[in-house]
């Protein structure tokens, strides 16, 4: 039994096609990159195999069943937000609330603390999991975060962007630890993100989203110029560094100006921001630089 | 009389029933008005109680019907249409002014005695009847009962919306049930320090707790506390020295509120030059 499987799904909201003719499926301890321009539907793709938006097309089976709104073996970290509503719970309580938050009822399980404690120790939480989540840094908070999205041993674990944000020291660190969740529980775990170089030393496979497409194979099966191109309807170039990292070029529009509409090609004040994250959170994948 | 006298009184003795059965119910479900961020829909079911209350009094019932009538289908509005946080204000500020409109022009259809009014806006604790006692007991028993069987849920919603809806809490049915809860715990607490002082039990002990504390359970528990005290302090001046037990409170929560704050602020500033 796979722990995802793909047979031609396409999805639809309202009029629009997010995505449609994707197959492919997950072995079991594998992780898989799901790399895409904005807006492409990865994030959709996480909320299809949750339940929370119904397929139109095609047939999707996860860990063998149809899926189903709160399937206990599937674990979901959210992107990280603001921590204003975080900001009275500790990093304890939070990943508790990953254990049995989704229960109702007076029943206390004398499992959770061994259980809380165990997952505080993979993720190396523990000296700092009676601090107010508030307090915490960016890769601190991240490292809760999967705590609590694997606390209850997932066989099937999504992760909506876990690298945003964060610098390069504390992207490889939260990789590593995605690595170690992978091996100690052996989950299939699906990432997605806004660059493959990070996450390449671990990966298995690459799901590459863009118009309306999906592609699915391994790192060198789809992040190669033939596939990309085909994908994107244009010419992709791919150039690997001395250090193993790919540098992809032609892809800026996608990357810097996912809603094409109103946009001119000034480099000016107004795209500041938007080369600021192609700098932290492309390093690599990334157009070349204006 | 001698202020212990005056204690033993049966309409003391009433009072003091009802105002512990409303503080824990109060301090119990304010920790999620506090953490949920939904003190603006706590004041508006409040005024809207004002309204159900005023309906009531016209119609020649008692007042708690239409209290809980419009408070809880105000709650129902309030929690289908404000379950995202985008356009909760909005929705909570039309359903605030609808029904306080409704509350003008029951107030002026009314030739009545006006103190009914006076009593649902400021409180009259000590006018609670045994009956009034055992309705007010009953609400806060389902309300307290309501939240232990749904903490956990409630909390995770309350916190990390996103997360619940992916392991299976709809974000809706999560804003209904608080929202209910709140409506009942105004209703009760309505009894107690009136529409216009709500926020004295709901809104400012729990504020207070979250501010002394880390942990959920801990919040709760200290804002439950915070709640009875103002409420057993505020009856017991009010007693002894005069003055509506209702501003007693009041003014007790407040201070617990202010303390609470000035007491981090120093800690920061002692943990700063540390």
């Amino acid at each position: 039994m796979k722990p995802l499987e793909l047979d031609d799904v396409a999805v639809h909201l309202g009029d629009a096609t997010i995505w449609r003719h994707a197959t492919f499926a997950l072995e079991p301890a594998t992780i898989t990159a799901v790399l895409g321009p904005n807006g492409a539907g990865k994030s959709t793709l996480l909320k299809v195999i949750l339940g929370l938006i119904e397929p139109s097309e095609g047939s999707l089976q996860v860990l063998g069943a149809p899926p189903a709104r709160g399937n206990p073996r599937v674990g979901y970290m959210a992107q990280s937000r603001h921590a204003d509503s975080l900001s009275s719970i500790t990093a304890r309580d939070y990943v508790g609330l990953g254990f049995d938050g989704p229960r109702f009822g007076w029943g206390r399980s004398r499992a959770k603390r061994d259980v809380v404690a165990r997952a505080l120790e993979l993720t190396g939480t523990t000296h700092y999991a009676d601090q107010p989540l508030s307090t915490l840094s960016g890769g601190q908070r991240q490292r809760v975060a999967l705590a609590h999205a694997a606390v209850f041993r997932p066989d099937l674990l999504l992760l909506d962007e876990p690298l945003a944000g964060l610098d390069l020291a504390a992207q490889a660190e939260i990789v590593e630890l995605i690595n170690l969740i992978r091996d100690t529980t052996g989950a299939a775990i699906v990432v997605v993100a806004h660059d493959l170089n990070p996450l390449a030393s671990v990966v298995d496979c690459v799901l590459w989203i863009a118009r309306r497409q999906v592609r699915c194979g391994s790192v060198d099966e789809v992040v190669n110029a033939t596939v990309l191109s085909e994908l994107y309807g244009h010419p992709i170039e791919i150039f690997t560094t001395a250090r193993g990292r790919r540098v992809i070029v032609g892809l800026e529009e996608e990357f810097a100006h996912p809603h094409p509409h109103g946009h001119d090609h000034d480099h000016g004040h107004d795209h500041e921001h938007e080369h600021d994250d192609l700098d932290h959170a492309h390093d690599g994948v990334a157009p070349e630089a204006p | 009389m001698s202020v212990w006298q005056l204690l033993s009184t049966p309409f003391v003795q009433n009072a003091f029933w009802a105002v512990s059965a409303v503080a824990l119910a109060a301090g119990a479900v304010g920790y999620f008005v506090v953490l949920r961020r939904q003190a603006f829909a706590a004041h508006a079911i409040g005024h809207v109680g004002f309204a159900g209350a005023a309906g009531a009094v016209l119609a020649g019932l008692s007042p708690i019907f239409g209290l809980l009538v419009f408070c809880l289908g105000a709650g129902l509005l309030i929690g289908v249409g404000g379950a995202d946080l985008d356009d909760r204000d909005a929705v909570v500020g039309v359903t605030l002014t609808a029904a306080l409109g409704l509350g003008v022009l029951f107030i002026s259809l009314y030739s009545g005695y006006a103190n009914a009014t006076y009593s649902i806006l400021f409180g009259q604790i000590l006018g609670v009847s045994s009956r009034d006692l055992v309705i007010v007991a009953l609400l806060s028993l389902v309300v307290l009962v309501s939240v232990s069987l749904t903490y956990r849920p409630l909390l995770f919603a309350s916190v990390d919306a996103q997360s619940a809806a992916a392991r299976g809490l709809s974000t809706r049915v999560m804003s209904i049930v608080f929202m209910t809860l709140l409506a009942v715990t105004t209703v009760v607490a309505i009894q107690v320090v009136g529409v216009l002082l709500v926020f004295s039990l709901l809104v400012a002990p729990a504020a207070a707790a979250e501010v002394l504390t880390r942990r959920p359970r801990d919040a709760m528990f200290a804002a439950v506390v915070l709640a009875l005290f103002s409420a057993w302090a505020g009856l017991f001046l009010g007693v002894w020295l005069g003055g509506p037990v209702s501003f007693w409170i009041t003014a007790l929560a407040s201070s617990a509120y202010l303390g609470a704050r000035v007491r981090a602020s120093l800690r920061r500033r002692v943990q700063l030059s540390a």
